[in-house]
């Protein structure tokens, strides 16, 4: 029974680093642009796909993980631009927008990928001992991704110039066009950007999960659940919430069914909302 | 011709026309039309809940299918588990979600905006969760089925749900009662008041409005329509299922209030009726509707954010219609 | 002695001297910032009375303050001798404090004669949804009555989001008595109106001072010196001085702070000879 619990804690946790880095797109979405992204799980999908796509294409899965961010920056500057832009004086229909946005991939997907869920083998086979459970080792390597991808994409917010640019327009967007930054790019370089993480987080994940047209739908709330615990605008809370929830729910669905562990998520993240909106790490914040 | 006169010569047609379904349908197409019209009917109340606290008070619910199936819930554990009558069952079915309003509104109405949004996404979560898990009261996934009790006895006669017409007519008549109540509700002094708070909040607390009170009224008479809708509906499919407390539903009912026009009392059947007909029309030929759907959502949204009845009432002015 | 002056007599007497408004030691402060200091004033009632000052000298947070709307770091308010320190805004409001907004806010998608009706019927208890608001007379009547007040009575029917500014600075004016107050917190209600309209609200306004007690914030001294029986200076959230505009307009510190240099002594000289 530890055992169960020890490898469930575990993919918890991995699962947690993954999540974080498609929950930091949907937070720097939510907090530069403050547009509630109910397609970011799809996002995830379309990673899930190009993965699947490209192994079944090139017999190699290594070129997607480049492949996959790319694809989705591109996709989500083009939905910026003629999506978002054109309504981002209504911030209450841009969460229909987003929502047809969804519903439009989804069909998409299921149209030329089909509606029967896929599995991809890992690029990297093999179990180790872990604590007496034998754990894939692809799942490490899953975590050792998502905390390299997760350090550089903090590295480009502090390091270069248009990490700044993103923190200035997120602090004050009219000092920031006063002083000359262009705003709307920085807008449609964050979109790309949130789709790119997920997208990513999809190549990485598409091992460990199925790779399905609904994959989303699951993935989308608990991004949200990371976002709002970790606190709209902290990127390292949303971080750090993430892997905390997935770790908790690993080891809750240890002993109990995962909906349960779902449900004890969601009803942290009502309370959260409802007593401490700023989120739970404020300490972490910049 | 003037704009009142037009708005009163296009729903006397409308009311025509529904009256007569039963017997107009049959005539000229397939007989299970009529049930896809009294389908629209639930839906497009359902899209009236979503309408009223977004057209009217400002507050964008993505979470109203909770109450539906609060309601869809209602009636079907009161008819299968607990063995109740069609009145009681539907008496149960608008309880159930009026009071889960009442208690859910209590915390949600606390926050604005976003938050307000997400919450309500989060509630109709976690409920909908708990419906998969308890199975042995839900039926989970797989939902209740039961069979319908009689709606009247009369001497020796049973009505009820069994008959189509009797069932169209008593889905018309619900909804179209709902419809003349929020009329009426919206020019009396609450409407005016949900109104001036979607406007201004700011503004409406200081003029003496106890804004907090008021849109948790709001949101439990929204409650009561998503409710009562999920209560027809299960009438109508002797059916309940958790798959209709997904928050794909609610979404689905805010694209169709919005593309037919929030803010506007008809707009929500224009919305619903419109996308219900296409998915109907078109996925016998493609299956892809949802690509439509979609794609309506986001071409209104930049387009013509008021909706369809929102164009038609600046193409209305524009072309010179007086008001009066 | 004027009108005003006697209305404030009778009004003094009968409401012994109770000052409409009182404030005790009133501070806000924003992290490091102090927005109001320590402010400490009473308002007779009669009188109309003008709070100026610099931008960001506290004046708007002042009047957020007294409406409820932020909550006080210290200090405590009393409206017609009742402590209304804790009270949410919507309480306040209906004990008869009114207020209009520096940044105009009506209700856009209402009509002008909505916005004046559901103004007139928030203070009177719950909103009923079973009668058609039409059918309540005494309300309409109210709504009737200010419109012409305001003159705006040929907008009556238009939304008020397609009103100009000038005009939507009227009804902001007209919701603010539509609710028969007893007290009005004008804020800036002249800014960014032509000549004309301003001569037609500074008209407006000494009309309701008549029957109503103001407090106004206001930049243009012409106008502040012109119908302020009392003048309260703000600079940095704390009073820098108060009285009567002759007092003020002689006032040392007063003028280096804040009315300018000896060579703009065009108005200080006017007020002073009023």
């Amino acid at each position: 029974m530890t055992n169960t619990l020890i490898a469930l804690a575990i993919n918890g946790l991995v699962w947690g680093l993954i999540i974080a880095l498609i929950a930091l797109g949907l937070s720097v979405i939510f907090g530069l642009l403050d547009i509630i992204n109910l397609a970011h799980g799809d996002f995830f999908m379309v990673g899930t796909v190009v993965a699947w796509t490209v192994l079944t294409i090139t017999g190699s899965f290594w070129p997607a993980f480049l492949l996959a961010p790319v694809i989705g920056f591109v996709l989500g500057a083009i939905i910026q631009r003629i999506v978002l832009q054109p309504i981002r004086n209504a911030a209450a229909l841009s969460i229909v927008a987003t929502f047809g946005l969804s519903m439009i991939l989804q069909e998409a997907v299921r149209m030329t990928f089909g509606p029967t869920p896929r599995r991809i083998l890992p690029p990297i086979r093999g179990t180790f001992d872990l604590f007496g459970v034998e754990y894939e080792v692809y799942r490490l390597f899953a975590a050792g991704v998502s905390i390299l991808a997760l350090a550089a994409f903090f590295l480009f917010l502090h390091r270069t110039k248009l990490g700044t640019w993103m923190r200035a327009v997120r602090h004050d967007p009219e000092i920031a066009t006063a002083m000359g930054i262009p705003a709307q790019r920085v807008y449609r370089v964050t979109f790309g950007l949130g789709f790119a993480l997920a997208a990513l987080g999809g190549v990485v994940a598409s091992p460990i999960t199925t790779v399905d047209f609904r994959a989303g739908v699951d993935v989308l709330p608990f991004c949200f659940m990371a976002v709002i615990i970790g606190g709209l605008g902290n990127l390292p809370g949303t971080a750090a919430a993430a892997v905390l929830l997935a770790f908790l729910e690993g080891i809750i669905s240890s002993f109990a069914t995962p909906t349960v562990a779902r449900i004890a998520s969601l009803v942290l993240m009502s309370a959260v909302l409802l007593l401490r909106p700023q989120g739970l790490f404020k300490g972490l914040a910049k | 011709m003037t704009r009142t006169a037009i708005d009163r010569g296009v729903l006397a047609a409308s009311a025509v026309f529904l009256l007569s379904v039963p017997w107009l349908i049959p005539a000229v197409a397939d007989r299970f039309w009529v049930n896809v019209i009294a389908e629209i009917l639930i839906w497009s109340l359902f899209a009236s809940s979503v309408n009223l606290l977004f057209g009217y008070v400002g507050l964008l619910s993505f979470g109203q299918a909770l109450f539906f199936g609060f309601g869809m819930y209602g009636v079907a554990i009161g008819v299968e588990k607990l063995g109740l009558g069609f009145w009681p069952a539907l008496g149960l079915g608008v309880a159930a979600p009026v009071a889960m309003a009442f208690i859910a509104g209590i915390f949600a109405v606390r926050l604005t905006w976003h938050y307000f949004a997400i919450i309500t996404v989060v509630f109709s979560l976690i409920f909908y969760f708990l419906a998969l898990t308890l199975k042995p009261l839900t039926g989970g996934d797989d939902g209740i089925s039961f069979a319908i009790p009689p709606t009247f006895r009369l001497g020796g006669a049973e009505w009820g749900f069994a008959n189509e017409s009797f069932q169209y007519f008593f889905i018309l008549f619900a909804v179209a009662a709902c419809l003349y109540a929020m009329r009426r509700l919206l020019a009396s002094p609450l409407g005016k008041a949900f109104m001036a708070i979607r406007d201004n909040d700011v503004r409406a607390s200081l003029i003496g409005l106890n804004v907090y009170w008021l849109r948790l009224v709001a949101f439990v008479i929204a409650g009561f329509l998503a409710g009562l809708s999920g209560a027809l509906f299960a009438f109508f499919g002797r059916y309940a299922s958790a798959t209709y407390m997904f928050y794909h539903v609610s979404g689905e009912a805010v694209v169709w209030t919005i593309v037919g026009g929030a803010g506007t009392l008809f707009g929500p059947l224009v919305g619903t009726s419109l996308f219900i007909l296409i998915r109907e029309v078109v996925s016998t030929h493609w299956q892809h509707h949802s690509l439509i759907v979609g794609a309506m959502a986001i071409l209104i949204v930049i387009y013509a954010p008021r909706g369809v009845v929102g164009v038609w009432r600046d193409l209305l002015e524009r072309f010179g219609a007086p008001k009066l | 002695m004027t009108a005003a002056t006697t209305a404030a007599t009778t009004a003094a007497t009968t409401a012994a001297i109770t000052p409409i408004l009182r404030i005790e030691g009133l501070s806000k402060r924003f992290g490091g910032l102090t927005a109001v200091d320590n402010f400490t004033l009473a308002f007779e009632p009669g009188r109309l009375h003008a709070i100026i000052g610099p931008n960001g000298a506290g004046k708007t947070t002042l009047f957020n303050l007294i409406s409820g709307f932020l909550p006080s770091d210290e200090g405590r308010v009393f409206f017609a001798g009742q402590e209304i320190t804790r009270l949410k805004p919507h309480r306040i409001s209906r004990l008869g404090v009114s207020r209009t907004l520096q940044v105009k806010s009506v209700f856009n998608q209402l009509s002008v004669a909505d916005n004046l009706w559901i103004t007139a019927q928030a203070g009177r208890g719950v909103m009923n949804p079973f009668r058609a608001a039409a059918s309540y007379r005494q309300t309409c009547e109210d709504v009737e009555r200010v419109l012409e007040q305001v003159e705006l009575t040929a907008l009556a029917d238009r939304l008020a989001g397609t009103l100009s500014y000038g005009d939507v600075a009227l009804l902001e004016i007209g919701m603010a008595i539509a609710s028969r107050p007893k007290l009005l917190l004008l804020d800036e209600p002249i800014c960014g109106m032509s000549p004309a309209e301003t001569e037609r609200t500074v008209a407006k306004i000494r009309e309701l001072a008549k029957t109503i007690d103001i407090v106004i914030i206001e930049h243009d001294m012409e106008v502040v010196f012109g119908i302020a029986d009392d003048i309260t200076v703000m600079a940095q959230g704390a009073i820098l001085a108060t009285g009567s505009p002759k007092a003020i307009a002689a006032d040392e510190k007063v003028r280096e702070a804040y009315l300018g240099r000896p060579e703009d002594e065009d108005y200080t000289g006017e007020a002073a000879g009023a």
